[in-house]
């Protein structure tokens, strides 16, 4: 019944594992349903590594769902067969499934941070598995649980915690030690770095690498970054609208990619270290700048719409020697240094990028800068206001000239209002503009982020309206006041790669049209590369680099920068 | 152009923030933590319960007049009352001596040794009497079918949204809206009519049939149980669909929770699943309901008691709020409190145990 562990199976090359024939998954039946997954074929060896890249929507999800049997209502496989071992996946009742997981396939869920039960120890998931299938013997289980929390580079003490005191990197080691207890013949990971912090995303992906390879399993990577898939998988199969467009050995896709939408989503890679760096719509900094020169003397650009140049004068926004402490999180543990003595000045116009792993103090400077927090030490002024310590009834004058862009488009708009409704409050709000006015500005709005017709978007509702065009929405909105400073909290993190230098593009070109200056707060060094001049990388709440921003990335001299750059997934890497 | 300066600092960077078991590793011991949590939650306890006892000892002073008066006032409308009969009226009743500190005192002394003095309506039984008579029959009947229905209607519940969409989800999901919409006090009177009146099964009022003699033997057990099936019901009828609905619907928002996902991908048995993960978190939200429930048992009773006649700590408070007895309402408004307080007490320590993530 149960397949022998994997152990035991020396991997014959090129014996098939897994083979999927002619699958489609729907969710939902007859005309209405909706086609995740579309006559999908492929074959896998014992001991691949095997990538499954797409966009958001692709179906690859569905698809790693369909393969280890956990598709749930209103999704279900409409036809085709997942032949594992000569039984057909689909065809097993439940308690069949259920057996074969052990010995079979293993699945590491996208949200590592939630597929632990937060109310049971880590020592009591690995003896839910061993009580389930019964192959470890119960005398050893402590010491094969220690073994398996070992091989994830964790320290037998986690066995005895609950998993809301690990954190989120721990906890998906914890998971894809759990799915190694299974002694899978089969992993599949769906996205398993995602969430995680980019240099943890590394950390955690260099175990899995080396688990597939001492453990002998083979795996499929899914995962929307093929940077990811292209550094660790042999074998790459591009998926696009439920299908898969191109199925080829990694180093062929990178140097010889047949399908059209494999070229465009390797268009957009490049190494933030090279000499030019050019994206879709961007062409290099550099070579754009001498152009700029010449192109401004040529024609003025006249806008139709509200100018800014109503302005009289546009302010810097200057931090000196700025601290922030938060108190100790818990009693006796030292309170937080959350900002560290930093100091710069962003001038008007000016594009600066922020960068850093999460929790090392990025976003709390976007609080201070506006207002949200005050700093505990130092100085933050933008023209004549003092922002540390500014009192509310001034926060409307700061609030008009420094707006925020935030990281998720999908939780930034309220779901229940139009698009024009959210544009037109902080229009009424800062600018006094009412009726016809408003909405005209509301217009005005929606072409300068590039959403036309426009007419046809105000009336929108945000669920209508795919991210990168949310995150215009959004963008829209900080526009509303004619601010002079836009504060974007990771502002593309969220949004599939091809979405991704639409939304940069913009931002570059309202600096360049509104002469809007822009505080880039990122830990994606190559975006960081084609929209700003200078950098300033942070750790622990302290200045560790700062400069021009390709000096900074070509020529690294921090060693957390160097290890930042070196965290980036880069297909051509690999090759180079 | 942006000038960018660094602050001063070391010449090495942070130690890398590659997960470790670093922060696992300095997590106080488990036994630390569960005392302090304890100790903790006591002092909370201790804290609210003398705000409570000290609250119902201001507010009948910032009240105008006194019991006195009152008693007074209504004498007075069968004619004049004279200087001795208000002496008397004085006297019977008590006028507080002493400064507002000397009373306070006198207060918390006679709190702690349950001394409330002699109830108006009762006369001359003292308040203690009349609670310690009265409080065995409402815990063990409300408080033992609060827990009763809390504990069915939960398991009812887990099963619902286990087998969500078979006859197991629709029927008790189904019949336990349909039944926790009755008010109270008509499904009482549906179940007196028809289980007592008309076909006579059980009586229709008492805590005990009127020749029994309320001691500690078989006999009376089984005369008083016999006497509590019909308040009983009633009160496990309108409150069991509540918890069948709550937990159910908690219940499916967890089963699509991850773990639940990754467990099902682990292959453990779907019993597993269903109680130690799916179930085991969804009863977390309905432990608060259940202690708001645990606290109404002592006060939420009187409908029930009043139409059952039943001589629990409902049907006093009905007797001593409609004679303006004192004694026994102040008595009884302290223990309501102070029955909220506890119930609210064992449930946090209760939200511990089950959940570690409370334990911090």
């Amino acid at each position: 019944m149960t397949p022998a562990p994997y152990a035991q199976t020396p991997p014959a090359a090129n014996t098939t594992l897994l083979e999927v024939h002619d699958l489609s998954v729907h969710y939902g039946y007859g005309a209405g349903a909706t086609k995740a997954v579309q006559n999908v074929s492929f074959r896998l060896a014992h001991g691949e590594f095997v990538g499954l890249v797409g966009e958001s929507g692709s179906g690859k999800s569905t698809l790693g769902f369909a393969l280890t049997g956990l598709s749930k209502p209103p999704a279900h496989i409409e036809k085709g067969r997942i032949l594992f071992g000569g039984k057909d996946i689909a065809s097993l009742d439940a308690e069949q499934l259920r057996e074969q997981r052990h010995g079979g396939i293993a699945m590491v869920l996208q949200s590592g941070m939630n597929a632990l039960n937060p109310v049971r120890s880590i020592r009591n998931h690995f003896v839910d598995i061993f009580r389930a299938h019964g192959h470890v013997d119960r005398s050893r289980w402590t010491a094969r649980a220690t073994e398996l929390i070992g091989k994830v580079e964790l320290t037998p003490q986690v066995l005895d915690r609950f998993p809301g005191e690990l954190s989120g990197g721990m906890r998906q080691r914890v998971s894809i030690a759990l799915a190694l207890s299974l002694e899978p013949e089969l992993m599949v990971f769906d996205e398993p770095t995602t969430a995680l912090d980019v240099l943890v995303q590394h950390a955690v992906m260099n175990t899995i690498i080396e688990l597939q390879k001492s453990e002998n399993f083979t795996a499929i990577l899914i995962s929307h970054d093929l940077g990811i898939v292209l550094e660790s998988a042999q074998r790459v199969m591009v998926m696009h609208e439920g299908r898969i467009v191109e199925d080829a050995p990694a180093r062929q896709i990178l140097e010889n990619p047949q399908a059209d939408y494999t070229r465009m989503l390797l268009s957009h890679y490049a190494d933030p270290r090279a000499e030019v760096v050019e994206l879709p719509g961007f062409a290099d900094r550099q070579q754009r700048k001498a152009e700029g020169a010449s192109r401004t003397e040529a024609a003025t650009h006249t806008p139709t719409v509200s100018p800014r140049t109503l302005r009289a004068d546009q302010h810097a926004m200057i931090v000196e020697n700025v601290s922030k402490i938060y108190p100790a999180p818990r009693r006796g543990e030292a309170p937080v240094r959350a900002v560290d003595n930093v100091s710069f000045t962003l001038e008007p116009g000016a594009a600066l990028a922020l960068v850093g792993a999460s929790g090392s103090g990025k976003s709390t400077i976007a609080k201070l800068i506006t207002a949200v927090e005050k700093p505990t030490s130092g100085r933050i002024r933008f023209g004549d206001l003092d922002v540390g310590s500014l009192n509310r009834r001034h926060f409307r004058r700061l609030h008009r000239d420094v707006q925020m862009v935030f990281q998720d488009p999908y939780s930034a708009l309220n779901p229940l209002h139009t698009v024009e409704y959210a544009l037109t409050r902080p229009v009424i709000n800062f600018t006094g503009l009412h009726g016809t006015d408003a909405r005209r500005r509301v217009l005005e709005l929606l072409d300068i982020v590039g959403l036309n017709p426009v007419e046809e978007f105000a009336a929108k509702l945000p669920h209508q309206l795919s991210g990168g065009q949310r995150q215009r929405v959004v963008i829209a909105r900080a526009l509303a006041s004619d601010p002079q400073v836009i504060i974007a909290d990771e502002p593309v993190s969220m949004l599939d790669v091809s979405l991704r230098a639409g939304v940069l593009a913009l931002l570059e070109d309202l600096r360049e049209q509104w002469g809007v200056s822009l505080l880039y707060i990122t830990h994606d060094l190559l975006s960081a590369r084609v929209v700003t001049d200078n950098i300033m990388v942070l750790n622990g709440g302290a200045v560790v680099e700062t400069g021009n921003t390709a000096d900074v990335l070509r020529n690294p001299q921090d060693d957390y920068t160097i290890r930042l750059l070196d965290a980036i997934p880069n297909p051509r890497k690999v090759v180079a | 152009m942006t000038s960018t300066t660094a602050a001063p600092r070391g010449a090495e960077s942070r130690p890398p923030t590659r997960p470790g078991p670093t922060d696992a590793a300095h997590a106080p011991s488990p036994i630390a933590t569960s005392l302090g949590y304890v100790a903790r939650k006591l002092g909370l306890f201790a804290l609210t319960l003398w705000a409570a006892v000290t609250v119902n000892f201001l507010l009948p002073r910032l009240m105008p007049g006194t019991p006195a008066d009152a008693a007074l006032a209504k004498l007075a409308q069968n004619g004049p009352v004279s200087e001795a009969t208000k002496a008397a009226i004085e006297a019977q009743l008590g006028v507080p001596t002493g400064n507002i500190f000397e009373q306070y005192l006198a207060y918390l002394h006679q709190v702690v040794t349950l001394d409330f003095g002699i109830s108006y309506t009762f006369y001359p039984q003292s308040v203690g009497e009349l609670v310690s008579a009265a409080l065995p029959y409402t815990l063990v009947l409300v408080g033992l079918v609060t827990v009763v229905a809390f504990v069915l209607g939960t398991l009812l519940g887990v099963l619902a949204a286990w087998k969500r969409g078979t006859w197991l989800d629709s029927v008790p999901t189904l019949v336990g809206s349909f039944m926790s919409a009755f008010p109270y006090f008509w499904t009482a009177l549906l179940l007196l009519f028809f289980a007592g009146y008309v076909l006579r099964l059980f009586p229709t009022s008492g805590a005990y049939g009127p020749t029994a003699e309320p001691n500690l033997s078989f006999e009376f057990f089984g005369d008083a149980l016999y006497h509590g099936v019909l308040p009983a019901l009633t009160i496990l009828i309108t409150s069991l669909g509540g918890w069948i609905l709550g937990m159910r619907n908690t219940m499916i928002s967890t089963l699509g929770d991850d773990y639940v996902t990754f467990a099902e991908a682990n292959g453990l048995k779907p019993r597993t699943i269903a109680l130690r993960y799916a179930a085991r978190n969804a009863i977390l939200p309905n432990l608060t309901s259940f202690g708001l429930a645990l606290g109404g048992v002592v006060g939420g009773s009187i409908l029930v008691e009043q139409v059952f006649g039943y001589p629990g700590i409902g049907y006093l408070l009905f007797n001593a709020v409609t004679n303006q007895d004192y004694p026994l309402m102040q008595a009884l408004f302290l223990m309501i409190t102070v029955s909220v307080l506890i119930a609210n007490f064992l449930v946090d320590i209760l939200y511990g145990v089950l959940d570690p993530r409370t334990r911090r």
